[in-house]
């Protein structure tokens, strides 16, 4: 019998590691019927244009986009790594930063009276709005557009952090008190793994707000980037060339959120929102 | 030694104003050395809260208990608990979630093996210690809690309707083994439960709880000889506890 002799390896990593391995799997082959509708959709808008008369410079064909923008590919993957760079910089140090404020609101009764009202107050305030003045004092380099992806990241990981640390399950905090277990094991054995899938959705949102981020600070004021090259090639109608700064930031936008879903699937594979994808 | 539990004129009122819930007492009861006392009552009367106050994990609004004649002031940590929801976590297997217990205990499961592993044989979980809880019905769930509320070898236990969830053939064997634990071991057992032949057939002691505000109206002690098996589940006295009890909840309007 199959439970008798899983019993015998009683080790949790290999089950572990195999059982997060199949997860990857998983999310490999639902991602093949994503790319046949992507493909779909591409055939459809490229017959759609000379169905219809739509001149070039309103919307180019992607055959059109492609071979155009191949043209101009060391620029565009250039301006790819500037891009990608500063959204994946703004948001690590994001997650360095509001992970541990979110923490500390969580568990400080002063800062969750303090700190976290005057937070919530500044979640109702576009964060973007900010952007043309932390370029006016900053300039045009990097710095300025990793300060405002740090700003559009920040606030969905403090409050689903906060949400995640305040929200045990009553029953649970119970059993550890019940254990007279410190404060340090029982967040260690306990508080942390259970806040870990709230923690994600905070992750998760903030992914896809990084390069909204990066690229509309680029758009304020810059001299390098795909927000900045989208800008100019619109302005010169080139429509084919900006639809291949869009497509990039897709792709990059795509690739930060499936890393951070790749990690949510090794550090929370027992979470039903992960199970159930399966 | 298991501990005895005085409660006196305790009284629990969650909230305040309008708002205010009297959930429990005022009350007063005294629960010997090894015994088995059951509380008794339909869902709502407080049993829970009882329990939990007990245990130092809620705090009376009034009134208070002793645990070997000492005031509860806090959490007790040397006493088993299965609280009415389960306390498994998803993270962690079977054999984990026991182990969870002993490792917020600061002590090291893997010196506990052989302990744990006859806990989990004990309650037929041996083949199912490297699954999560997702993976287990209800009542095996329930099984793993048990293990869990064991397995630092409590001699004074609070269960909060331990048996719930089980289906009724896992439920009479499970009484039988908790019997057969009480009569070896004779910890003192506070049982929560709304089954009046459960608490016939496994108590020295039954407390009968009104409807809310709950309060301890009868205390009948059941002096039927151990072990009571099948036989004595049949026999006239046996019967006629069972039906004095109803009886007395039917006065209550609640039967
Ligand atoms: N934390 C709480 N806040 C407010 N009311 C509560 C709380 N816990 C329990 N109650 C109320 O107290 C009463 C008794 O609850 P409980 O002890 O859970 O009953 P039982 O376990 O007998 O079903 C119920 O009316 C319940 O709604
Ligand atoms: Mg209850």
């Amino acid at each position: 019998m199959a439970t008798a002799s899983s019993s015998l390896d009683r080790d949790p990593e290999t089950s572990r590691s195999r059982r997060s391995l199949r997860f990857l799997l998983g999310g490999l082959s639902r991602s093949w019927m994503f790319l046949a509708f992507f493909v779909g959709f591409f055939i459809v808008w490229e017959i759609s244009i000379d169905l219809f008369g739509i001149p070039k410079y309103i919307l180019p064909k992607p055959s059109e986009i492609a071979v155009k923008s191949w043209a101009d590919a060391d620029r565009l993957l250039y301006y790819t790594w500037i891009t990608g760079l500063e959204a994946v910089l703004g948001y690590i140090i994001a997650i360095l930063l509001a992970v541990p404020l979110g923490l500390a609101i969580a568990f400080s009764r002063v800062m969750r009276q303090t700190v976290y009202p005057f937070f919530v107050s500044l979640e109702m305030t576009p964060k973007i709005a900010f952007a043309p003045l932390f370029i006016s004092w900053l300039g045009f380099g990097l710095l300025p557009k990793i300060i405002i992806v740090i700003l559009v990241c920040f606030f969905p990981i403090v409050l689903n952090a906060i949400l995640a640390f305040t929200s045990l399950a009553e029953e649970l905090e119970r059993f550890v008190r019940s254990t007279g277990a410190g404060p340090t094991r029982a967040f260690f054995k306990v508080r942390l793994p259970a806040a870990l899938p709230q923690c994600f959705v905070g992750f998760k949102y903030a992914a896809i707000n990084a390069t909204v981020g990066a690229t509309i600070a680029e758009f304020i004021g810059s001299d390098e980037g795909l927000g900045f090259y989208i800008q100019i090639v619109t302005g010169n109608m080139r429509p084919d060339l900006a639809f291949a700064g869009i497509f990039l930031l897709t792709l990059l936008g795509l690739a930060l959120f499936g890393i951070v879903s790749v990690v949510e699937r090794l550090a929370i594979p027992w979470h039903i929102s992960v199970r159930r994808k399966t | 030694m298991s501990a005895s539990i005085d409660i006196d004129g305790l009284t629990k009122v969650f909230g305040s104003g309008p708002e205010a819930v009297h959930a429990f007492g005022p009350s007063s009861l005294h629960i010997g050395k090894g015994e088995f006392v059951s509380l008794l009552g339909p869902s709502g009367c407080g049993k829970s809260t009882l329990m939990l106050i007990i245990a130092g994990l809620l705090e009376p609004t009034s009134g208070e208990v002793r645990v070997d004649e000492k005031t509860v002031t806090g959490p007790l940590t040397d006493i088993g608990i299965m609280f009415q929801d389960n306390t498994l976590v998803p993270w962690r297997t079977v054999w984990g979630n026991v182990a969870l217990q002993l490792e917020l205990r600061g002590e090291n499961p893997s010196r506990h093996r052989q302990r744990i592993e006859s806990l989990l044989a004990s309650v037929k979980l041996d083949g199912f210690a490297d699954r999560h809880p997702y993976e287990l019905s209800g009542g095996m769930q329930q099984r793993a809690a048990f293990c869990q509320a064991m397995v630092h070898d409590p001699d004074t236990l609070l269960f909060d309707e331990p048996l719930g969830k089980l289906d009724a053939m896992t439920r009479e064997s499970i009484r039988t083994d908790l019997q057969t634990l009480w009569l070896s071991k004779r910890p003192t057992v506070v049982f929560v439960t709304h089954s009046i032949e459960e608490a016939v057939q496994l108590s020295s002691k039954v407390c009968l709880i009104t409807p809310r505000p709950g309060r301890i109206d009868r205390v009948i002690d059941i002096d039927l000889p151990y072990p009571r098996d099948l036989d004595v589940k049949s026999g006239a006295d046996f019967v006629g506890h069972v039906r004095e009890i109803q009886a007395i909840f039917h006065g209550y309007g609640v039967l």
